[in-house]
C-alpha cells in the first residue's frame, strides 16, 4: 500500500522547470559554468594547475588563481576576434600533461618559470572556450559561469594539493599529477 | 497506515495541482519593482556593481564612503541626463571597460588614487543607469523605473563594499582579489565579444 501510495505520488509529478532552458541568462550561465566542467581535458589541466600552486607555496599558491583567469581572457578574446591560434587542441592535451608531469614531480621552478609555463596553457583553454560561445546566450552569464567554473577547478586542485603537508598526502598529490600526466597523454594520442 | 503513507496521501493533492515552475519569469515587472530587478538581472550590471564594490573595499574606509557619494550622486545625475533626453550610444560598452577597470584594481589588491576612482566611479554609474532605462512611453514610469534602479545599485554596492572591506585576514584579502581577477576576466571576454559583433 505505501509503495503503491509513494508510486502514485511521484507518477504525477509536477511539469517541467522551465527555468533553465538553453537560451538567455540561466541558460548563459549554465552553458558557460559546464563548458569547461564537460571538457576532461579542460578539467584535468585546471586541477592540475591548483595541484601546483598548492606545491609551490606562497606566493604561486593566490598568484595562480588570480592571474590565470586574465591571461585565459586574452585567449578567449583572441578566440572571439578569430585570431588564428595553430595547435590549439594540442597545447591543450599537453597543458594537462605537462602540468601533471610538475605536479607528479613535484617540480619547484622559479615563480616566473611557473608563470610563463600556465599563462602560455592558459591561452590555449581561454582560446577554446572563447570560440565557442553559443549564438543565443547572454554573453556575461555565459562568461561569468565559465570563469567561476574554471576558479572553482583551480580552487579544488589547490584543496587537495595542501595534503602534501603531510608525507602520505604528498604522495597522494603527486599519483594524482601522475594520473592527469597519463591523462594528457591519451588526450595527445587521439589527437594523433 | 504508517506515517509516510499519510505524508503521501497529504503530499498528493498539492503535487497534482502544482504548476511548472517558472523561476525566471520575472522579466516583465515594470515600474519601481522592475527597476529595483533590474541591476539584479541583467548580468553585465550585476557584474559592474560587483567590480565597483570590490574596488570600493580595497580603498580605505573614509575614501570608499567619498567614493559611495560619487557613485550615488552620479547615478541622480544620469536621471537628470535621462529628463533632458539625452540619449548615449553605447552605454554598456562603457560600463563594460568600467567593470573591467574597477575589477582589474580589486585583483592587484591595491587602492587607486582617488581621482581615477571617483572618474571610475561616476562613469560605472553613470553608464548603468543609461543602460537600464526602461523602454515605456510613460515618464512617471520611467522615474519609478529608474529611482528602484538607484535603489537596488546603491545597496548592491554598499553590500559587496562592507564585504570587502571586512576581509581583513590574508586569505579574505587573496578571496577579494581572485573575485576582482574574476569579473575583469568576464568582462574583458563580454567586451571583446560585443566588439567582435
Amino acid at each position: 500500500m505505501l509503495r503503491l501510495l509513494l508510486a502514485a505520488a511521484l507518477s504525477l509529478a509536477p511539469a517541467a522547470a522551465l527555468a533553465h532552458a538553453s537560451e538567455g541568462v540561466a541558460g548563459g550561465f549554465t552553458g558557460g559554468f559546464l563548458h569547461p566542467l564537460l571538457g576532461l581535458d579542460h578539467v584535468a589541466a585546471m586541477v592540475a594547475v591548483g595541484l601546483w600552486g598548492a606545491f609551490l607555496g606562497a606566493p604561486a599558491i593566490y598568484l595562480l588563481p588570480i592571474v590565470f583567469p586574465l591571461v585565459m581572457a586574452f585567449g578567449g578574446i583572441l578566440g572571439i576576434l578569430g585570431v588564428p591560434l595553430p595547435g590549439m587542441e594540442a597545447g591543450i592535451a599537453l597543458s594537462a600533461a605537462v602540468l601533471g608531469l610538475m605536479v607528479a614531480l613535484a617540480a619547484r621552478p622559479p615563480l616566473w618559470v611557473a608563470a610563463v609555463l600556465v599563462g602560455a596553457f592558459a591561452i590555449f583553454h581561454g582560446y577554446a572556450h572563447g570560440a565557442e560561445v553559443p549564438d543565443g546566450a547572454d554573453a556575461a552569464a555565459f562568461f561569468t559561469g565559465f570563469v567561476i567554473a574554471t576558479g572553482l577547478l583551480h580552487l579544488c586542485g589547490i584543496a587537495f594539493g595542501l595534503l602534501a603537508n603531510s608525507p602520505r598526502g604528498r604522495v597522494a598529490v603527486r599519483l594524482a599529477g601522475s594520473a592527469i600526466m597519463l591523462a594528457g597523454i591519451v588526450f595527445l594520442s587521439r589527437l594523433a | 497506515v504508517s506515517r509516510i503513507a499519510r505524508a503521501a496521501l497529504a503530499a498528493l493533492p498539492s503535487i497534482v495541482v502544482c504548476r511548472p515552475a517558472l523561476a525566471h519569469m520575472i522579466g516583465d515587472a515594470r515600474g519601481f519593482p522592475g527597476g529595483v530587478l533590474h541591476p539584479l538581472l541583467v548580468p553585465a550590471h550585476a557584474l559592474a556593481l560587483i567590480a565597483m564594490g570590490l574596488m570600493l573595499g580595497s580603498q580605505d574606509r573614509a575614501a570608499a564612503l567619498r567614493l559611495f557619494a560619487v557613485f550615488v550622486l552620479s547615478l541622480a545625475t544620469a536621471v537628470a541626463m535621462v529628463a533632458a533626453a539625452y540619449a548615449p550610444r553605447e552605454p554598456a560598452m562603457i560600463l563594460l571597460i568600467a567593470t573591467a577597470c574597477a575589477a582589474l584594481a580589486a585583483a592587484i589588491g591595491r587602492p587607486l588614487p582617488m581621482p581615477f576612482a571617483a572618474i571610475l566611479a561616476g562613469v560605472a554609474a553613470i553608464a548603468l543607469l543609461l543602460d537600464s532605462v526602461p523602454a515605456v512611453v510613460s515618464t512617471t514610469e520611467t522615474l519609478l523605473a529608474l529611482a528602484g534602479t538607484i535603489f537596488s545599485a546603491s545597496a548592491v554596492l554598499l553590500i559587496v563594499s562592507t564585504l570587502a572591506m571586512t576581509a581583513r585576514r590574508h586569505w579574505q584579502r587573496i578571496a577579494v582579489r581572485i573575485a576582482g581577477s574574476w569579473c575583469a576576466a568576464s568582462a574583458l571576454l563580454v567586451l571583446a565579444l560585443q566588439m567582435a559583433r
